[in-house]
């Protein structure tokens, strides 16, 4: 009997797994939850696309894990970056474009906004009058990005708070990825959001126009109500969808493990679905797109694929169920090459060339990438952009090289070419000298010094930094560190250790200079010559393998930026001999005494150190190389005749 | 046929004007040198500091075998390499080119209509004497020109606006694209109206460049289907080398400079032969049409003593009567 009931207790337990499984999509990927879940969010959200605004109620449970009595808790209002007055406006103001947008004008499909009707604490009562703005960057008083709301008891460590939230949200025309074009919407950063407890203290700043996110893991449960005729997209994965009487539907969406919630919306949307056999599992991949994106499906589909094949095999798994990939309209611009946790946005058009230009492939895999740096390793965007931005741009330029080849990854067309590597190698370069990795990134001088430092500089200076310790070992370091510090939210310094850690070096003389500082690093080769030692002698003649000659090499560190570099002298004879300089001093010189005259020198032949900021220096050759000049000067010669030609037609 | 009636004569337009300019080739030849001579004096400051730059280096040779944009990009960027002084140098050289094709004009046209080959004296008196009257008419285009430019913005205004409401991607480009044809087509009959222009006022020995043009105007819009068939099939015609240039030079191999230095001269030459040949035909046309007007009209006698006592440089031939009236009301 008792083994009987044993029996009957194991076939219901195995029945009611199997039912679990069966209903949960993370079933077959994780067992338990894979993050500190200290957010849940469950938002109930009604959207007019008449007016562009979303009516929403939003029950958030905090959980206090901060081991502190909390009594002040901040939120982020990001939609009210869209008013004039706004910090993140006045930032893309001064700069005079954001994106794709010029920001000379302000109209009013330009506001944006996030009204809160109702602020409700669970066992404490309404607090709406509680709520006040803070400005804690820059003391805007304008700016109304951030609220905070003093409780009239602190939650205890360990304890739960509820707050129960009425909103509105205003979509602006798109912009800094969210907003309305058309049909389309595109709702990202939507809903009040709490800042993060790090570090003993409220992390919550405004929105600024240089800087992205960062919040807390949790779960999110979201119902959308909206007409039936649209088509939806989110994070997560969709759980119901049920028609209304009145002509609308709600479809419900839930995400686990997760910071951040966004959704898309949009009557034209096509769906096309692919798969991906992840070594935890199956991802489901799901592209919203457009018919007249059509020739871009399959590239889409593709490029997802091995994006996700290299992450998997490179730096680790990807643990949800689905991706959601949306391909935004025409004039959404602005929606494009934007992450969101298991959703991202792509970008293309309708005549981009088939196979050439690899930009709509770029902007999948990038915002791929993300979902490993932002998604889960879920660095802090304000403070530390190079840590999600430039880290997932190193792994691009990886992952696009391995696709499409290392010189033509990004551009490969009627013979012109360029590699991923180089593309953000000359954004860097645009500002190399002005803005330290390890700055804050709202605090940048602008935001090309901002892009060009956060993408570019990183991806520049990690590519560099293979040159030291290799290709293989820098990919180690970078999966140890994903795997160590997946659904947490790391330091710069945590990364740094880790980097020095898996290979067995000190690196600190490099991150000093390569993040903390900002040397430029430019090496020449300031003179490679030949002369015969027997020059003093009269009537002395020079005779090819017998002659000695005395070859000065001097090498010269032009940059303030330390590195060790290789040269590679090359003789007439065909000897080759490769010098291994330190770079610790302004210059050095090599003498040989050979029976051959020189023919070239070339610092760093193998052209890894990718931060030289001047590349045509790096080399030196005894005879004169015409070939560049001539193409280029022919071409010259036919851009002025052709202009010549157009010129005198109108005369 | 009709006295008067030129439409009979369309047949022969394009191949009267390609063996004029054939007959009279050395005007090609020695417009092409000029533009070869100012193009290669626009190359020499970049050529100078591309030299200086990749001239005893290494990095040139991403983008001899093949093109490098990301070395380019680092030519472009290098403060020693002033490029920015180099394409002042070119545009000035383009522009010193459009007034020399400005200057020659009178006596392309001169030659044009004599058929036959001036001595460099005649040539260039025929070119001075032109020279400010076409100066005057290069002005006067200006306005229309302008004026289409302004009509081309507008029409990208309204391809951003409809193309930005409309739920289709192509809406945009397909205003502009269809705009950008209907705005080639205006500017080819502005060319084909101020080209007639010069021709009358070669023929005619017009001086008031004003009257000349609207009456230019009128004769254009009279014939304007036949006129405006002629320009149009031979910038058809200048298209195919364009495109078969462009096809040989993707196949081209990257490091093939000789090659490709010849290509590019060959598509330069061969549009500058089809400008020169819309020219001779628009002679050839004027010719036929002021030949069968003059059969159809009695020029009366007083107004060709007053031709014949201007002051034409030169001319073997006696100037061509066009009278106000036209052909068929004759």
């Amino acid at each position: 009997m008792q083994r009987h009931r044993a029996l009957f207790v194991f076939a219901v337990g195995l029945l009611c797994c199997a039912f679990a499984i069966a209903q949960s999509p993370f079933a077959p990927k994780v067992s338990g939850p894979l993050s500190q879940r200290v957010v849940a969010y469950q938002i109930d959200a009604k959207y007019d696309p008449a007016k562009h605004t979303v009516d929403a109620t939003e029950t958030l449970t905090y959980r206090n894990l901060t081991g502190q009595p909390l009594d002040r808790f901040p939120f982020h209002l990001y939609l009210n970056a869209f008013q004039p007055k706004s910090t993140w406006v006045r930032e893309a103001h001064r700069d005079g474009y954001f994106r794709t947008s010029s920001l000379d004008e302000w109209e009013p499909k330009d506001n944006g906004s996030n009204e809160i009707t109702s602020f409700e604490v669970a066992g404490m009562g309404d607090l709406t009058r509680q709520m006040k703005f803070i400005s804690p960057d820059d003391a805007n008083p304008d700016d109304k990005t951030v609220f905070e709301v003093r409780l009239p008891r602190p939650v205890q460590p360990g304890q739960d708070v509820q707050f129960k939230i009425k909103f509105k949200a205003t979509f602006p025309e798109v912009i800094a990825r969210t907003g309305y074009k058309r049909t389309f919407l595109l709702a990202g950063q939507w809903f009040p959001k709490i800042g993060v407890r790090w570090h003993d203290q409220w992390n919550c700043h405004q929105f600024h126009a240089m800087t992205e996110f960062f919040a807390d893991f949790g779960t999110y449960d979201v119902k959308i109500t909206l007409p039936k005729n649209y088509v939806v997209g989110a994070t997560g994965v969709q759980t119901s969808d049920s028609d209304n009487l009145n002509g609308t539907k709600t479809v419900a969406y839930h995400a686990e493990d997760v910071h951040d919630f966004a959704w898309t919306a949009d009557p034209n949307f096509k769906v096309a679905e692919g798969q991906f056999d992840g070594s935890v599992g199956k991802v489901k991949i799901r592209l919203l797109t457009y018919d007249s994106h059509k020739s871009s499906r399959q590239r889409y589909l593709d490029v997802i694929w091995g994006t996700m094949e290299k992450f998997d095999q490179w730096y680790g798994p990807y643990p949800y169920a689905q991706l959601t990939v949306v391909d935004p309209p025409h004039g959404a611009g602005e929606a494009g090459g934007m992450e969101y946790p298991t959703f991202i946005t792509g970008g293309t058009s309708w005549y981009v060339p088939k196979g050439d230009l690899h930009e709509p492939e770029g902007v999948t895999e990038h915002e791929f990438g993300h979902q490993y740096w932002y998604g889960m390793v879920a660095t802090n965007e304000f403070e530390n952009a190079w840590l999600d931005e430039g880290i997932n741009s190193y792994t691009e330029v990886k992952v696009m090289d391995s696709l499409f080849g290392r010189n033509t990854s990004s551009l490969n067309l009627l013979g012109i070419q360029e590699g991923d590597g180089e593309s953000l190698r000359s954004f860097y370069l645009g500002y190399s000298d002005l803005d330290p990795l390890a700055r804050a990134s709202y605090t940048d001088m602008s935001m090309g010094s901002y892009g060009a430092v956060s993408y570019g500089k990183t991806a520049t200076m990690l590519a560099t930094l293979e040159a030291i310790v290799g290709e293989q070992a820098l990919r180690k370091a970078l999966h140890v560190y994903f795997l160590r510090y997946r659904f947490t939210h790391p330091t710069q310094e945590d990364f740094m250790h880790t980097v020095n850690e898996v290979t067995g070096q000190d690196l600190n003389w490099y991150w000093d200079q390569a993040v903390y500082g900002t040397p430029v690093l430019d090496y020449e080769v300031a003179r490679a010559d030949s002369n015969p030692t027997n020059w003093y002698e009269e009537n002395a003649t020079e005779k090819k393998g017998e002659t000695t000659y005395e070859t000065q090499v001097i090498l010269h560190r032009k940059g303030d930026f330390v590195f060790p570099v290789e040269a590679e002298v090359k003789f007439d004879n065909g000897e080759n001999i490769r010098e291994r300089w330190d770079g610790k001093d302004h210059w050095v010189r090599y003498v040989y005494h050979k029976k051959a005259k020189v023919v070239s020198v070339e610092i760093d032949p193998d052209h890894k150190v990718t931060m030289d900021s001047n590349y045509l220096n790096n080399s030196r050759t005894t005879e004169r190389q015409k070939g560049a000049t001539e193409k280029i000067a022919a071409y010259w010669m036919f851009l002025t005749q052709f202009l010549a030609q157009m010129l005198s037609w109108l005369v | 046929m009709k006295p008067g009636d030129i439409t009979g004569q369309r047949k022969g337009l394009l191949s009267a004007g390609a063996s004029l300019l054939w007959r009279r080739q050395e005007i090609l030849w020695w417009v092409f040198a000029v533009n070869v001579v100012l193009g290669a004096l626009g190359t020499l400051g970049a050529a100078r500091t591309l030299n200086a730059a990749l001239g005893y280096r290494l990095a040139g040779d991403q983008l001899l075998k093949g093109f490098n944009l990301g070395m380019f990009y680092e030519l472009l960027r290098l403060p020693a390499a002033d490029f920015l002084q180099s394409r002042f140098t070119a545009y000035a050289c383009a522009c010193l080119f459009a007034l020399f094709v400005l200057f020659v004009s009178g006596g392309i046209l001169e030659a044009f209509r004599q058929d036959r080959r001036l001595n460099t004296g005649d040539f260039f008196a025929a070119s001075g004497a032109f020279f400010w009257r076409f100066v005057r008419l290069m002005l006067l285009s200006l306005t229309p020109f302008i004026f289409l430019w302004s009509l081309h913005a507008q029409v990208s205004r309204l391809s951003e606006y409809v193309g930005d409401r409309a739920a289709a991607d192509q809406v945009g480009f397909c205003i502009k694209f269809a705009g950008a044809i209907i705005l080639a087509g205006l500017a080819l009959l502005l060319r084909l109206w101020f080209d007639l222009a010069k021709v009358r006022a070669v023929a005619q020995n017009q001086r008031s460049m004003w009257r000349n043009m609207w009456e230019s105007c009128a004769l254009t819009w009279r014939n304007v289907g036949t006129l405006f068939w002629m320009y149009f099939r031979i910038s058809l015609v200048a298209a195919i080398p364009l495109l078969i240039g462009f096809l040989i030079w993707t196949a081209l191999p990257p490091t093939a400079i000789p090659a490709m230095f010849i290509l590019l001269e060959f598509i330069i030459l061969s549009q500058l032969a089809a400008r020169l040949w819309q020219l001779a035909s628009a002679t050839a046309w004027y010719k036929r049409h002021a030949e069968a007007v003059a059969f159809a009209t009695p020029q009366p006698e007083e107004m060709i003593e007053a031709i014949e006592t201007l002051v034409v440089p030169e001319p073997d031939l006696p100037p061509l009567n066009e009278p106000e009236t036209p052909p068929a009301e004759a």
